[in-house]
C-alpha cells in the first residue's frame, strides 16, 4: 500500500519534469541551450503567486472546471498498473473507465475554452472535440486488445499478467496495438504531428488556445493537468507495451520504471523533431492509421491468434 | 521474433496505403523489403535452408536497396508527380482496410487448422496481396502504382518462404529474373515517353 | 536439342532484328517455319517425351497447342512483313518490335511446354513484359496509355496466377515435396492431396488471374481498348498464341481440380463463363469498330472453351480451341487492310478490292467472319455442338438437369445476339458505304491462305481422331 500511493506521489511530482525533459531533449538535437530540467517547477510557482484574472464575460463554469480538468486525471493515476512486483494495484478497472475517465477531463477542458467566450477558446473547443472523437475508439480497441492477449480485462491486471508472462505468441497484434497506442500517446497529449505546445500560432494550436484566457493558479491546475495526463499514458505505455523488470527488488524495478518514462519522452521527442506539424485536416489520416492499427491488433488476435 | 517481423511488414504496407508523398511511399516500400528479407534470414537460419539465406540477401540487396533507390532516380530524372494524393478518401479507407483484413482473415481460417505451426502467415500474406491491389486502386499516377505491383511481388514472396517453407531455387530465380526484367520494360517505358514527348 | 529446335525461329529472329539491313526481315517467314519440323517431329515421338527433364514434357494436350500456336506464328511473321505499308512506323520501332515478338515467341513456347508450375509462370511472365513493348511501338498516346495499362492489370493477374501457384504447391507438399511443382504428379496424386481447401483456393486465384489476362468478367474491356491502340498484329498475337498459353494452364489446373473437387470446379468455371458470356454479347452488339469487335468475340470463345473443358467436353473444347486460334489471328491481320481507309469505318469495307488478289481477300474474309459465328462447315459449329451435349451429358449424372437446359437456353440467346451483330456488320461491310480503292499484298494474303488450310485441315478425320485420343 505504501508502495502505490508512494508510486502516484512520485508519479505527480515526476510530471513537470518529463515534459521538460522533452523540451530540453528537442533543444540540445536541435543544437540550442536546453532549458533547464526544473523549469516547470518553477513555473508552477511564480502562476500560484499571482494574481488571477477572470474575464467578466465568464459564467461560473471557469471557476471550476480547471479542478474537473485536473481530478479525473489524478484518479486515473490510481488505477495504473503497479510497477514493483507485489504492490498494491486496483485490478477491475478496464479499458473503458480509464478512457472515460480521460475524455471526462477532455470536456471540462473543452467546456473552460468555450467558457471563455473568446474567438479563440471556441475554435480550441472544436479542434479538441474533432481529435477527441478520433482517439478514443481508437484508444478503447487498443487498451482492449492487450488486455485481451494478457488474459484480463482489467487493466492493472493486465499489465501484472504481462509481466509474468509474455505473450510472445501474439507478437504481431502486440506490435499493431503498440504502434496504435503511441499515435493516440501523440496524438491526445497534443504534441508536435498533431498539435505542437509551444506555439500560439492561431492557424495551429489546439491546447493552447482552450487556455488562453486563463491565469494564475487555474493556469498552473491546468498545465499541471497536461504534464499529469502525459504520465499517465507514458506509465501505462510502460507497463503495456515494455512489460518487463518487475521481478526485480522494489528500488531497481522501480528506477526502471522511470527510465523507462523517460525513454518514452525521449522517443517523443525524436518524432517532434523529425516531423512538422500537419495541417488539422490531415489529423484524421494519422489517427486513421491508429484506429486501423487497433482494429487490426484486435482482429490478428482473435482470427488469426497471432 | 517472426511473428514480429510479419507484423512489422503488415504494419509498413498499411503506413504506405495512408502515405501521399512519393518518396516516403518509396521509403516504406523499402522498410516493406528489408523487414521481407530479414524474415527469409530468419526463417532461413530456423530451417537451415541455404536457398532461403541466398534469396533473402538478394531480397535485402535488390529490393530494399537497389530498387529504391533506381525508382527515386527515375522519379528525379523524370519528374514524377510527387504529391499522391490517394483517390480513397482516408475515412473510407479506414472502414475499407479492417474490411479487408477481417474477410482474408476469415478466408484462410480454414487452412489454420489444416497446417501447423504458421498457418496465420497465410492469412497475413493473402491479406497483403489485397492491399497491395488496393494501393494500386487508390492511386492515379504510374510511380505508386509501380509500387503497388511491386508490394504485391513481395506478398507472393512472403506466402513463397512461409506457406511452403521456401520454393524451388529454380523458380525463385525465375521470379527475380522476371522482375529485373519488369523493372527494366519500366525503365524504357519512361525513356521512351520521354523521347516521345 | 529438341529445345533448341523449338525456340531456333524466334532467335533467328531476334538476331535478325539487330542487323539494319532493309531486306534481313524476309529471312523470318522461311526461318519460322522451320519450326514446323520439330513439332512434327514430336508429333512422331511416343508421349509423354522429355524435352528438359521433368521441367518440359511434350504430351499429347500441350503438342498439339504448340501446333497450332507455332502455325500462328508463322501466320504472324508472315504478316509482319507488310507492317509497314499499312500504319505508320519508324524502323527502329519495327526492329525492336520483331525483337520482342521473339522474346514473347520464346517465353509462350517455353510455357506451353511446362510441366511445372514455375516454368510455366515464368514463361507466361516473359511474354507479358515483352508484350508491353509491342504494345508501345505504336507511338501515339493512346497507345502509350494502354501500355501502362497493360504492365499494371497484366502485372495484377500474373501475380494472382503466382500466388495460385504458391498455394497449389503449398498444398501438395507434403505428399510430394519440391516435385508438387510438377502438373503429371499432382494430376495423379491428386486425390491425395492433404489439404483441398488450400488447393481449391489457389485455384480459384490462379483461375481469377488466368480469367483477367483473358478478358473474362470484369475486365472485359481491358483487352479491346489494348488491340484497338496498338497495332493489328499485337491483337492476333494475342488472340492466337498467348491465349493458348493462358488457356493451356487452366486446362492443366482444372484437370487437377477436378479429380479434387469436381462440383466446385464445374460451378465456379459455369457462374464465371456465364456471366462473362452474358456482358460480353451484349458488349459485341455495341462495338463500333473491328478491332474491339473481334477482341470481343474472342473472350465470348475463350469462355465457351473454358465451359467446355469443364464439363467434360474435352474434344469439343480442343476443336473449338483449335478453330478459334486460327480464325481470330486472321480476322485480326486482315483488319490491316480492311481498315486502311478509316479506322472506324465498317460500312463498304469488304468493297474495292480488285484483281486475283483482292478477290481471294474478301472471298477469305467474308469466310472467316461466317465462320467465326459458327455457320455450319466452320469447325466451331461442330465445337459447339459437342459442347453443349457434353454439358447435358454432366447434368445427366445429377438433378440440376432443368438448370443446365435453362443455361444452354440462355446460351444460345447470347450467342444469336453475337451471330445477329456479325451478319449485320457482314452486310454493312458488303453492301453499304463508297467503293474505295484497297491494296491487299501478297505475304498478308499467304498467311490468311495458310490459316484457312488449317482450318480445312482441323476437320480432316485423322485431326479429329488426334483430338479424341487426348481426351
Amino acid at each position: 500500500m505504501i508502495t502505490y500511493l508512494l508510486t502516484i506521489v512520485v508519479l505527480v511530482l515526476i510530471a513537470p519534469l518529463l515534459l521538460d525533459f522533452i523540451k530540453a531533449f528537442k533543444m540540445l538535437l536541435l543544437y540550442k541551450r536546453p532549458v533547464s530540467l526544473f523549469q516547470g517547477y518553477r513555473n508552477f510557482a511564480k502562476l500560484m503567486q499571482k494574481e488571477t484574472v477572470i474575464s467578466s464575460e465568464s459564467s461560473a463554469i471557469t471557476r471550476v472546471a480547471p479542478f474537473l480538468v485536473l481530478s479525473p486525471l489524478l484518479v486515473t493515476l490510481f488505477f495504473l498498473p503497479p510497477v514493483v512486483q507485489g504492490a498494491f494495484y486496483v485490478s477491475f478497472v478496464d479499458a473503458f473507465t480509464i478512457t472515460g475517465l480521460i475524455a471526462l477531463s477532455t470536456f471540462f477542458l473543452m467546456l473552460l475554452g468555450l467558457d471563455s467566450a473568446s474567438a479563440f477558446g471556441g475554435m480550441g473547443s472544436s479542434r479538441e472535440a474533432f481529435i477527441a472523437a478520433l482517439v478514443e475508439p481508437a484508444m478503447v480497441l487498443t487498451v482492449f486488445s492487450v488486455s485481451m492477449m494478457a488474459g484480463d480485462l482489467g487493466v492493472g491486471q493486465a499489465g501484472v499478467n504481462l509481466a509474468a508472462h509474455f505473450p510472445k505468441e501474439h507478437m504481431a497484434s502486440f506490435l499493431f496495438a503498440a504502434i496504435s497506442f503511441f499515435i493516440l500517446l501523440i496524438a491526445e497529449n497534443g504534441r508536435i504531428p498533431v498539435d505542437n505546445p509551444e506555439t500560439h500560432l492561431e492557424l495551429t494550436m489546439v491546447h493552447e488556445a482552450m487556455i488562453l484566457d486563463l491565469t494564475g493558479v487555474y493556469l498552473a491546475i491546468i498545465e499541471s493537468a497536461a504534464s499529469v495526463k502525459f504520465v499517465i499514458f507514458a506509465s501505462l505505455f510502460a507497463s503495456l507495451f515494455m512489460p518487463f523488470g518487475l521481478q526485480y527488488a522494489a528500488p531497481v524495478a522501480f528506477g526502471l520504471f522511470i527510465v523507462k518514462l523517460f525513454v518514452i519522452a525521449a522517443a517523443v521527442a525524436v518524432i517532434e523533431v523529425n516531423t512538422a506539424k500537419l495541417r488539422l485536416f490531415k489529423v484524421p489520416n494519422l489517427l486513421g492509421i491508429a484506429i486501423v492499427f487497433a482494429f487490426l491488433s484486435l482482429i490478428t488476435f482473435y482470427v488469426l491468434g497471432a | 521474433m517472426i511473428d514480429f517481423l510479419i507484423g512489422l511488414f503488415l504494419a509498413t504496407l498499411i503506413v504506405a496505403l495512408f502515405t501521399s508523398r512519393l518518396y516516403r511511399l518509396i521509403l516504406w516500400y523499402s522498410m516493406n523489403s528489408l523487414i521481407l528479407g530479414l524474415l527469409a534470414l530468419f526463417m532461413g537460419t530456423a530451417l537451415d535452408d541455404r536457398a532461403m539465406l541466398i534469396t533473402g540477401i538478394a531480397t535485402i540487396l535488390i529490393k530494399a536497396i537497389g530498387i529504391p533507390y533506381l525508382l527515386k532516380n527515375l522519379g528525379a530524372k523524370f519528374h514524377f508527380v510527387r504529391q499522391i494524393q490517394p483517390e480513397i478518401k482516408v475515412q473510407y479507407a479506414i472502414i475499407l482496410i479492417p474490411a479487408i483484413l477481417v474477410f482474408t482473415f476469415y478466408l484462410a481460417e480454414p487452412i489454420t487448422h489444416m497446417i501447423h505451426g504458421n498457418a496465420n502467415y497465410i492469412a497475413i500474406s493473402i491479406s497483403s496481396l489485397f492491399l497491395s491491389l488496393l494501393l494500386m486502386m487508390e492511386h492515379r499516377n504510374v510511380a505508386p502504382k509501380i509500387i503497388g505491383f511491386l508490394s504485391m511481388e513481395n506478398a507472393l514472396f512472403l506466402l513463397g518462404i512461409t506457406a511452403t517453407d521456401g520454393m524451388p531455387m529454380l523458380v525463385e530465380l525465375g521470379i527475380f529474373f522476371d522482375l529485373l526484367m519488369a523493372i527494366v520494360v519500366i525503365n524504357l517505358l519512361f525513356h521512351n515517353e520521354e523521347a516521345n514527348l | 536439342m529438341m529445345l533448341t529446335l523449338l525456340v531456333l525461329p524466334a532467335l533467328i529472329m531476334f538476331f535478325v532484328s539487330f542487323s539494319q539491313h532493309p531486306k534481313a526481315k524476309f529471312l523470318l517467314p522461311v526461318s519460322s517455319f522451320a519450326i514446323l519440323l520439330p513439332i512434327i517431329e514430336l508429333f512422331v515421338l511416343p508421349k509423354p517425351y522429355a524435352i528438359a527433364g521433368s521441367y518440359l514434357v511434350a504430351d499429347k494436350l500441350d503438342t498439339y497447342i504448340l501446333l497450332v500456336s507455332s502455325l500462328v506464328g508463322i501466320g504472324v511473321t508472315l504478316a509482319l512483313l507488310t507492317l509497314d505499308k499499312h500504319v505508320r512506323v519508324t524502323a527502329k520501332a519495327y526492329r525492336r518490335f520483331y525483337r520482342f515478338f521473339a522474346i514473347f515467341w520464346v517465353g509462350l513456347t517455353v510455357s506451353i511446354l511446362a510441366n511445372h508450375m514455375g516454368i510455366y509462370w515464368i514463361g507466361l511472365e516473359l511474354a507479358t513484359l515483352s508484350t508491353v513493348y509491342m504494345i508501345k511501338t505504336n507511338h501515339t498516346r493512346a497507345a502509350h496509355k494502354e501500355a501502362w495499362n497493360y504492365m499494371i492489370v497484366g502485372a495484377i493477374a500474373i501475380s494472382l496466377v503466382l500466388f495460385g501457384i504458391i498455394l497449389m504447391y503449398a498444398s501438395a507438399k507434403p505428399i510430394l515435396g519440391e516435385d508438387a511443382m510438377r502438373f503429371d504428379l499432382l494430376l495423379s496424386h491428386a486425390k491425395e492431396i492433404p489439404s483441398p481447401f488450400l488447393f481449391e483456393m489457389g485455384f480459384a486465384i490462379a483461375t481469377v488471374g488466368m480469367f483477367v489476362k483473358m478478358g473474362f468478367f470484369p475486365m472485359n474491356l481491358w483487352l479491346a481498348n489494348i488491340e484497338r491502340a496498338s497495332f493489328y498484329p499485337v491483337a492476333a498475337l494475342f488472340s492466337g498464341i498467348l491465349e493458348s498459353a493462358v488457356i493451356i494452364g487452366f486446362f492443366r489446373f482444372s484437370e487437377i481440380a477436378k479429380e479434387v473437387n469436381y462440383a466446385h470446379l464445374f460451378g465456379f468455371v459455369f457462374v464465371y463463363t456465364l456471366l462473362t458470356i452474358f456482358i460480353v454479347s451484349f458488349l459485341i452488339f455495341r462495338a463500333k469498330d473491328f478491332m474491339r469487335l473481334f477482341s470481343l468475340s474472342g473472350i465470348e470463345h475463350m469462355a465457351l472453351i473454358a465451359l467446355f473443358w469443364v464439363s467434360g467436353g474435352t474434344f469439343a473444347a480442343l476443336l473449338h480451341f483449335g478453330a478459334h486460334a486460327f480464325l481470330k489471328p486472321a480476322l485480326f491481320l486482315s483488319t490491316g487492310v480492311l481498315e486502311s481507309k478509316g479506322k472506324y469505318r465498317i460500312a463498304g469495307a469488304l468493297r474495292g478490292y480488285h484483281g486475283k488478289k483482292g478477290t481471294l481477300f474478301w472471298f477469305l474474309v467474308s469466310l472467316f467472319l461466317l465462320a467465326i459465328i459458327s455457320l455450319p462447315p466452320s469447325p466451331m459449329f461442330f465445337s459447339e455442338l459437342y459442347g453443349f451435349g457434353a454439358m447435358i451429358e454432366t447434368a445427366k449424372h445429377s438433378d440440376h438437369m432443368l438448370a443446365m437446359i435453362a443455361a444452354i437456353l440462355l446460351l444460345l440467346i447470347l450467342l444469336s445476339v453475337i451471330f445477329y451483330r456479325f451478319v449485320a456488320i457482314y452486310q454493312s461491310m458488303k453492301y453499304e458505304g463508297k467503293e474505295e480503292e484497297k491494296k491487299v499484298y501478297t505475304s498478308e494474303l499467304f498467311a490468311l491462305v495458310i490459316f484457312a488450310l488449317c482450318l480445312v485441315a482441323l476437320l480432316l478425320p485423322a485431326s479429329l481422331d488426334y483430338l479424341r485420343s487426348i481426351a
